[in-house]
């Protein structure tokens, strides 16, 4: 009776023109960037194959090196900043119950605005003339504080990493909010008619139980600090001196300023690796650790 | 039960606070979540006063935003929004925003239904985990270490600078993500509808049609909200696929004339503000599905 369901052209037809695209523009540029990587090529001329040499002198990259590290400063931030901030302001708005949804709204907006507009937004802000950082600064007496926040090559990260956490914070603390308030109401009452304040509910109840969506705020922040980039090439595009370089402005670059393809590829290979191994890493972490059970 | 009953009350003597009347006690549990109101709505001023700030320099001059910071603008005109709008192109960039984004989001959906539906429902139950696993493959490779292959890829397909680059590259970015939440509605519909239809004499693509996608409106919602925002805000591929001023998007288009008016403040934040305002506007009226639909995405994680 199911011989509908077993129609193989059928079949075929609702599964072919997406693999099709799928093959075309994801599997085959992936080849292709790990082909390009053993090549030294400019786009132009022939390629010559150069063995392993790209990913040898990517070891030895000074500029890669750099910028590696301030992926990490993106990582550092938000599992230092970002996260212990946005599970205080979920904790708080899972405690009221007045306004929640509106202070649910506000958290989220900044998270529909584009990264490019938020760029520019926070160039407008960090504006040394009349910008409104410096201006605030001024208006409370600390003029002296005043900085060329994006032009100042010790600055300038710190004004990156703000700028990007403004951005981010308001979507984990809808995920984190979520977990919160799926925690069953029973535990919570439980924990109450035992007398639990609302510090000790909170440090007994709930941070254990939303240990993971913890995790997925951890996975989200490697995956999007390692590959970091339009706020990075709109506001400082690695500058001041490369101090704000991030790898995939690096990989940019070297790719299409100074035409090197095949160094360029080697660099999104090393990034994707990079990626894969400390996702791999914290998931083989997380498999060890108890599932949270209600 | 009853046990339950005596520590209930027995917790009740011991926690709440002598004979009170019931109206202090709500005032005293309103108190108690004062102080967290309070925190909220510093932490939800600071966080949307850059857009205040922006709003209000956009009504200003340039020379009132150095000198009148805190004051209100003198008047609220609009010359700013004017000079923004006929310099900064805004119009056309929006325009094909719009319909790059909208045509890769029907793409995306009218292909990753499709293949949900034979992937989830139809009778090829080895071949169809396959197919599915190595569709989620997708999911662990960023983008953004493919750029420049794809970039070759764009221009060895005579595809550079047409929106159809945009296009195929956003709807196949797209897919793996779709898939994966399509097919998780669709296997969890119950098999009796589709039976129905099959005695009512309906092919595979009328079950589909008539059928399943009718019943998998809710994750239609939301993969395409998802979606759509992920398009209409991306920015480097665009950057790199588009060369003709005409053919911009509004994110590039928008970083360019951030490059020439640096300086110029007042259209600058007009400008802005403009951007914002229809997906705010959007925000406004569709706050849940949009919040359901771009938090969908993270389950991948």
């Amino acid at each position: 009776m199911n011989k509908a369901l077993r129609n193989p052209w059928i079949y075929a037809a609702f599964i072919a023109p997406t693999l099709a695209l799928y093959v075309l523009f994801f599997l085959y540029p992936v080849f292709q960037s790990l082909y390009y990587g053993f090549y030294q090529w400019d786009g132009i001329t022939d390629k010559v194959f150069i063995g392993l040499d790209n990913f040898t002198r990517l070891l030895h990259d000074k500029v890669f090196e750099k910028a590696f590290w301030n992926n990490m400063y993106f990582l550092i931030f938000s599992l230092v900043v970002n996260i212990p901030l946005v599970i205080v302001i979920s904790v708080l708005i899972s405690k009221v119950n007045r306004l929640r949804s509106f202070y649910k709204s506000a958290v989220f907006v900044p998270v529909v605005i584009s990264t490019s507009t938020v760029a520019i937004l926070f160039g407008v802000l960090y504006n040394y003339e009349s910008g409104m950082i410096n201006q605030v600064l001024r208006s409370v007496g600390l003029d002296s504080w005043a900085q060329e926040w994006l032009s100042d090559p010790k600055l300038a990260m710190l004004s990156l990493l703000l700028a990007n956490a403004w951005q981010n914070i308001g979507f984990f603390i809808v995920l984190c909010l979520a977990a919160i308030l799926n925690i069953p109401r029973e535990i919570v009452e439980a924990a109450n008619i035992d007398g639990a304040t609302s510090w000790r509910e909170t440090r007994l109840i709930t941070l254990p139980l939303i240990r993971p969506v913890m995790f997925v705020m951890l996975l989200l922040s490697v995956s999007g600090t390692m590959k970091v980039l339009d706020i990075v090439q709109i506001m400082t595009n690695g500058g001041p001196f490369q101090s704000t370089e991030v790898m995939s402005t690096y990989m940019l670059k070297v790719g299409f300023r100074s035409g090197e393809l095949g160094y360029g590829s080697a660099i999104g290979v090393a990034m994707f690796i990079i990626i894969l191994m400390m996702t791999g890493i914290l998931q083989l972490i997380s498999r060890r650790r108890e599932e949270v059970r209600y | 039960m009853a046990k339950t009953l005596q520590s209930l009350s027995s917790a009740e003597e011991r926690y709440s606070p002598a004979p009170t009347s019931s109206r202090s006690l709500w005032y005293k549990m309103r108190q108690k979540r004062l102080p967290f109101h309070f925190a909220l709505l510093i932490y939800i001023v600071v966080t949307l006063f850059p857009l205040v700030w922006l709003l209000l320099s956009s009504f200003k001059t340039n020379r009132e935003i150095t000198v009148n910071t805190w004051a209100l603008p003198k008047a609220f005109n609009l010359d700013n929004y004017r000079a923004a709008w006929e310099s900064a192109n805004i119009g056309g960039y929006a325009f094909n925003s719009l319909y790059i984004t909208i045509v890769s989001c029907l793409l995306t959906l009218a292909l990753a239904a499709a293949t949900s539906f034979a992937l989830a429902r139809m009778k090829f139950r080895s071949l169809s985990k396959g197919v599915y696993s190595f569709i989620l493959l997708g999911l662990l490779v960023p983008s953004s270490a493919l750029f420049i292959p794809l970039y070759r890829l764009v221009n060895d397909l005579h595809l550079y600078d047409k929106h159809w680059s945009l296009i195929l590259v956003y709807c196949t970015y797209a897919l793996p993500i779709t898939v994966f939440i399509l097919h998780a509605f669709m296997i969890s519909i119950p098999g009796e509808l589709e039976e129905a239809g099959i005695m009512d004499g309906l092919s595979a693509a009328g079950l589909f049609v008539r059928i399943i996608l009718p019943l998998s409106m809710p994750s239609l919602v939301t993969v395409t909200i998802l979606n759509f925002i992920g398009n209409w805000n991306e920015y480097i591929l665009s950057q790199l696929f588009i060369s003709s001023e005409a053919k911009r998007t509004l994110t590039t288009g928008m970083a360019t004339f951030n490059d020439g008016y640096r300086t110029n403040f007042a259209s600058l934040s007009a400008a802005v503000i403009m951007s914002i305002i229809p997906v705010l506007a959007v925000y406004l009226f569709l706050q849940r599905q949009i919040i359901a639909g771009m938090t969908a995405g993270s389950v991948k994680g």
